[in-house]
């Protein structure tokens, strides 16, 4: 009697040993406790206890097999969840870690017939809880998200003040709500923290058991329709390259908008989030965490990089400038989240993908200047301006390459990649200005031809250069293009000043040289009233004609008068003094009758040039 | 003509390449018409002998035989690249600017079947976890037991829906594990949701569409075509019917939205790579009227395997009846080791595969952006 009891008592021990023991050497101290506590319980004896021939161990075996049965099968087969009682949750994954326990602890006898047989029934018995640990991981993964969809909505909005409707209608579960979304600082638990805790539990048994791939499985599909639902919540669509490729402007503008938002959302919060989901679900099981992940994330992951990659594909239209280079900055600021959030084996696909097409992107935009090259080049050369004004063209480049030169750190950093040399001292986007305006000037140039009168040909050149300088000067292009190239081409537009000047009026400047060699008195007033003659008639119709021209810039039109009047009027009072002083023209006629004009009266007349006719204005 | 990497003297320096640009406005000095023709000539060659090698060798539709026919793609596209290249003074004159550019807005189409496709290579993805449940469940040292059974059972019917051809998936719409309530908020899923993946492309995107928009004029260069652009006309006409070819094959083999094969593809005998790509164009498509393939979800032949074995064993696991036989235990040892064979096939060819067709996708845009770079 005293040896069954004292079998009892060793059995105990053993069995203590053996639940608390979470390994075979904590298992082992424990007993070495045991034995330094009682003489009983030497080592021997102890250990003598192990699963031996002995038919009564076996029965053992049994026993507790049947007692493992019964408690497993009455969980296996109850209608509601386990899981929602966390008593019950917590009998039942005992009662697996036990059975797991005495499988391996009898493993090594499998070849025996009778333990054979039990290990069998164990692994049945394994198989069946498994399949129902399966199916409540499943349901809590979709209960979870469920509840945590309601309040994923705040996502979507920008407005502090909404409130959730409906919120109360859940479960009085403590389930955290997702503050409204102001900044990117975000922690989002995915799940309620016990929820969380509860998966992890069923996790370790289903990999321990070798159900790893249906957990893995199960999890991700779960996840993964979420998080597609919350980036189509944010207004992500899946959109193809085609149809990207043919929407109109305003579609495209608003579909980056919301593209920008919600790669922001992925990368910061969502990802992330699911990333510590995985990891506290698996873990101790990297590679499952990492696996499970990358499944999860893959498919919103490529979304999100398609559609970047369709922006980038997409045509080069000059005004899409501003939005291509939003996509590229949100890709260059969110590189460091791909490479955080992809960090692991699984995902260095996407993270290369990422970078391709963040690559692309500033293609597209050294694409989009040479539209622009091509839009300069083609632009047609007949239309030119009438009265030689600032031409539309010019307007265009100056106020873009302006407007684009405010994303000029973005910018620099865009052509740097390119495999072009710079010279010394400029960037390559220096160098792609200076190009640019080298093209536009050109085509200037071959458009200032079409005008037949080479003085309106000089003045609409000095138009467009002076307003080209003016758009230059102040502000980041000015930066990129340096002083010394202000400086050029404030003198080139100077140029074109004493060019205009000498081709229209250079004429009528030698009519009034008073010519001291002339043959006698007589032949001097005679040739002075001829050529007095003819300048009226010049001046007239020069006046006539350019005060159809027109100057733009105020300052320039104030200079090119005062200019005029300068070389104009000292000659013109010169030559008018000496004409009246000549005396006898003829019997009794007197020289007034020859002057037209008073030097206050070519004054007047050089003011009004430049003011454009009604229809030349501009 | 050797396929010399052209990307640091192509359209990247703009400054001295547009230089250049102006210089070779006038016909190269150099290319005489004659060879200029032999080029032209070398490339129908080159096609022409790519396609038949693939007639000849390797087993058709297998993963394998498909990245030999991507591996032909990307060879002619060098070729074509090179030849655009050589006579780029051409291109920017008509009628070579219209077909050209044609040529690359048609090319777009095909970047979006490529991403379709690895939509289907991630669909097989999931089939081979199914599988290897399955294979997990049965393929153990013990003996088989019913639980293992069951959710080996489990699986390959998961495996069987999610193998489903699009069109059939409303006839299947059903619960997916055994005696679980429905929840209530499942009726907001559509059929999409109900396979394991959805599709990374919108609800109306279809790939027998984009097909049909592949192969939408192409048209065999008019004479006069031919001749104002010195029988350059011919290179593109040659390239763009390759193109639609290659996609029409990843589309019939792989899973994707809206599956059709319906296209009108025909070459005229006068070109010397039709009867090649013609022959296997018939030949697939036997391949896709035969009876145990017409209503699969893609006619790669590994698919094939994989749903053959998995029903195989789907039916030997109804059959057993517990205490299981050692006839049927031997049996379903047997089963497990033919599903391992056509799993690992697949699991070392498929990511190289998926890289292959990125690769293609890939070289289609730079082709395509180093065009939009040139033209002046």
């Amino acid at each position: 009697m005293a040896e069954n009891g004292e079998e009892k008592l060793l059995a105990v021990a053993r069995h203590i040993a053996k639940t608390l023991g979470h390994n075979e050497s904590m298992a082992d101290d424990i007993l070495q406790i045991f034995s330094t506590f009682d003489g009983r319980f030497s080592r021997e004896k102890l250990s003598e206890g192990q699963p031996g021939e002995d038919g009564s161990t076996v029965s053992a075996l049994e026993r507790a097999l049947n007692s493992l049965d019964s408690q497993i099968s009455r969980f296996v087969a109850a209608d509601q969840p386990i899981w929602s009682d966390p008593a019950d949750s917590a009998a039942f994954l005992d009662a697996i870690d036990e059975l797991v326990n005495i499988t391996r602890e009898w493993s090594h006898l499998a070849n025996e017939k009778p333990v054979g047989a039990c290990l069998a029934r164990a692994d049945e018995m394994l198989q069946q809880a498994m399949f129902r640990v399966e199916e409540e991981f499943r349901s809590l993964m979709e209960r979870g998200a469920e509840s945590f969809a309601v309040s994923n909505h705040r996502l979507d909005s920008d407005e502090d003040e909404e409130e959730v409707e409906g919120d109360d209608d859940y479960d009085g579960d403590q389930i955290p709500v997702a503050k409204p979304l102001t900044d990117y600082d975000l922690i989002i638990d995915a799940l309620p923290s016990a929820t969380i805790n509860d998966l992890h539990e069923m996790a370790k048994r289903m990999l321990a058991a070798g159900f790893g791939k249906s957990c893995s499985h199960v999890y991700s599909a779960c996840r993964r329709e979420f998080l597609e639902e919350s980036l189509s919540r944010l207004g992500l669509k899946k959109l193809s390259i085609e149809e990207v490729h043919k929407m109109t402007w305003q579609e495209l503008e608003d579909e980056i908008e919301r593209w920008i938002k919600s790669a922001n959302v992925a990368l910061r919060i969502l990802f992330p989030s699911e990333r510590r989901l995985c990891d506290r679900v698996f873990f101790g099981f990297s590679s499952a965490a990492d696996l499970s992940f990358m499944e999860v994330c893959r498919g919103s992951a490529v979304q999100i990089l398609n559609f970047a990659d369709a922006v980038a594909i997409g045509s080069r239209s000059p005004e899409r400038l501003f939005k291509v280079l939003d996509v590229f900055e949100t890709m260059r600021d969110l590189m460091g989240e791909f490479e955080s959030v992809f960090s692991d084996q699984f995902c260095l696909v996407l993270k290369n993908e990422a970078v391709t097409i963040w690559k692309r992107l500033g293609e597209a935009v050294r694409g989009i200047f040479m539209e622009l090259e091509n839009l300069i080049r083609r632009d047609p050369a007949k239309a030119a301006v009438p009265g030689g004004g600032l031409h539309p063209i010019t307007r265009y480049v100056m106020n873009y390459l302006r407007a684009a030169c405010r994303s000029r750190q973005t910018l620099e950093q865009v052509f740097e990649e390119s495999n072009g040399v710079p010279s010394k001292d400029s960037t390559l986007l220096t160098v792609q200005m200076s190009w640019i305006m080298e093209l536009l000037e050109s085509n200037l140039e071959v458009k200032s031809k079409v005008y037949k009168d080479p003085a309106l040909c000089y003045l609409f050149l000095m138009n467009n250069g002076r307003y080209i300088v003016q758009k230059v000067k102040d502000g980041d292009l000015g930066l990129l293009l340096g002083e010394d190239w202000i400086r050029k081409h404030n003198a080139k537009v100077r140029q074109y000043h004493s060019s205009y000047q000498r081709s229209a009026w250079n004429k009528m400047l030698g009519l009034l040289k008073v010519d001291n060699t002339a043959a006698g008195m007589n032949g001097l007033g005679k040739t002075m009233k001829e050529k007095l003659k003819q300048f009226n008639v010049q001046f007239d119709e020069t006046c006539k004609v350019h005060s159809t021209w027109v100057v733009f810039d105020e300052q320039l039109r104030e200079e090119l008068r005062i200019s005029l009047a300068r070389l104009l009027l000292p000659a013109y009072g010169n030559f008018i003094g000496r004409f009246q002083n000549l005396g006898d023209l003829g019997k009794g006629k007197n020289a007034d009758k020859y002057i037209k004009y008073g030097v206050e009266d070519i004054e007047a007349c050089i003011n009004e040039l430049f003011k454009g006719s009604t229809t030349a204005r501009k | 003509m050797p396929a010399t990497d052209f990307q640091g003297t192509f359209g990247r320096s703009f400054l001295s390449f547009r230089r250049d640009q102006v210089d070779s406005n006038t016909p190269a000095a150099g290319s005489s018409s004659h060879s200029m023709e032999a080029e032209l000539d070398s490339f129908q060659r080159q096609v022409a002998e790519k396609f038949t090698d693939l007639n000849a060798s390797g087993e058709l539709l297998s993963l394998e035989w498909i990245g030999k026919l991507l591996d032909s793609f990307l060879c002619c596209q060098e070729e074509f690249r090179a030849i655009v290249f050589n006579h780029r003074s051409q291109i920017s004159t008509s009628p070579m600017n219209r077909l050209i550019s044609e040529y690359f807005e048609r090319s777009i189409k095909a970047l979006d079947v490529c991403n379709a496709i690895r939509d289907g290579i991630e669909q097989i993805r999931q089939w081979q976890k199914l599988s290897d449940i399955v294979i997990s469940a049965l393929d153990s040292r013990r003996t088989v037991g019913e639980g293992q059974l069951r959710r080996a059972k489990k699986a390959l019917v998961d495996l069987a829906i999610g193998m489903l051809d699009e069109k059939e998936t409303s006839l299947a719409h059903r619960n997916r594990s055994f005696g679980r309530v429905k929840d209530s908020h499942s009726h907001h899923r559509s059929m999409g949701h109900f396979r394991s993946l959805s599709w990374s492309v919108s609800r109306s995107w279809s790939a027998s569409k984009q097909l049909q928009a592949l192969a939408s004029n192409l048209n065999t260069p008019r004479q006069n075509d031919v001749v104002a652009s010195n029988g350059l006309a011919v290179p593109v006409y040659t390239m763009a019917s390759v193109l639609l070819f290659v996609m029409w094959v990843l589309v019939a083999a792989f899973p994707c939205q809206d599956r059709g094969l319906q296209v009108n593809f025909f070459v005229p005998r006068q070109f010397q790579w039709a009867a090649p790509v013609m022959s296997l164009h018939d030949k697939i498509v036997e391949e896709s009227k035969r009876r145990d393939r017409k209503n699969c979800c893609g006619l790669l032949k590994e698919i094939g395997r994989i749903e053959k074995s998995s029903r195989v064993m789907n039916e030997l696991i109804d059959s057993i009846h517990f205490p299981m036989s050692e006839e049927k235990e031997i049996e379903v040892k047997q089963r497990v080791e033919e599903l391992v064979e056509v799993h690992e096939a697949l699991k070392n060819g498929l990511d190289p595969f998926e890289r292959k067709v990125r690769e293609v996708f890939h070289r289609i845009v730079r082709s395509r952006t180093e065009n939009l770079d040139s033209l002046c």
